[in-house]
């Protein structure tokens, strides 16, 4: 029995590239890996928002109403809905100008339960030394 | 020359738009430009909003990243798609890409 621990570290900003959304899409299918493994193995995200990355967690993004396409928005709350460890980075949302109150930090309304944290960047650190696999994007 | 100047990143660009002169210049934010509108880094707005220009910045790239047009600095006025088209037509005698 072993977990792999999983890391993606988002730094782009949403929409104009695919970085973001390509994370946040391997972040969320990392879970049906498990159909793929022995009983017992596990596999463990962990989302990372740092730098201009912090910018796909604001909430409120009307990207179905304007572009037809889902919104980063929406996948963070995905990720949340099935319990991912998602980590904002507090220094860059300072740096930016961007208040708490203004970021995606629960899935409550699609019935998650748990929470986006808004971590020092040593936080995140720690979490990128812990893992086994780490992708930027 | 009138010339707009469509700019759709953030924080690149604003050495182009320093070199360019124009009688009249006006400056709209699309994409992650709109961020140039939005954003205090630093507490500090976007350098580029101290050009001398008229700005203005797309509502539907706003509205998309999760921003409104309480979040938009003073100087920058809100459009809609068919207002560019407007200043496409009516402002602007040239219009350029960064």
């Amino acid at each position: 029995m072993a977990t792999k621990k999983l890391g993606f570290v988002i730094r782009t900003m949403p929409y104009k590239i695919e970085g973001s959304r390509l994370g946040m899409t391997h972040a969320i299918s990392s879970q049906t890996v498990e159909i793929y493994l022995e009983d017992g193995d596990m596999v463990e995200p962990v989302v990372c928002f740092i730098g201009d990355g912090v910018l796909n967690c604001l909430k409120n993004q009307q990207a179905m109403k304007h572009y037809a396409i889902t919104s980063l928005e929406q996948h963070i709350k995905n990720s949340l809905l099935l319990d991912l460890n998602v980590l904002i980075c507090k220094e860059d949302i300072d740096k930016l100008g961007i208040k708490e109150d203004a970021l995606i930090m629960d899935a409550e309304d699609i019935g998650g339960e748990t929470n986006a944290k808004v971590v020092p960047y040593s936080e995140i650190q720690k979490a990128m030394e812990s893992v086994d696999h780490l992708l930027f994007c | 020359m009138k010339l707009g100047v469509f700019l759709s990143e953030y924080r690149t660009g604003a050495d182009v738009l320093d070199r360019l002169t124009a009688d009249k210049l006006g400056i709209i934010f699309v994409g992650n430009g709109v961020y140039n509108a939005a954003v205090k880094e630093n507490g500090k707005a976007s350098s580029v909003l101290e050009k001398k220009a008229s700005f203005y910045v797309l509502a539907e790239d706003l509205e998309s990243r999760g921003f409104t047009a309480a979040n938009v600095d003073s100087r920058v006025k809100l459009v809609t798609y068919g207002d560019v088209v407007d200043l496409i037509f009516n402002d602007y005698e040239k219009t350029i890409w960064i």
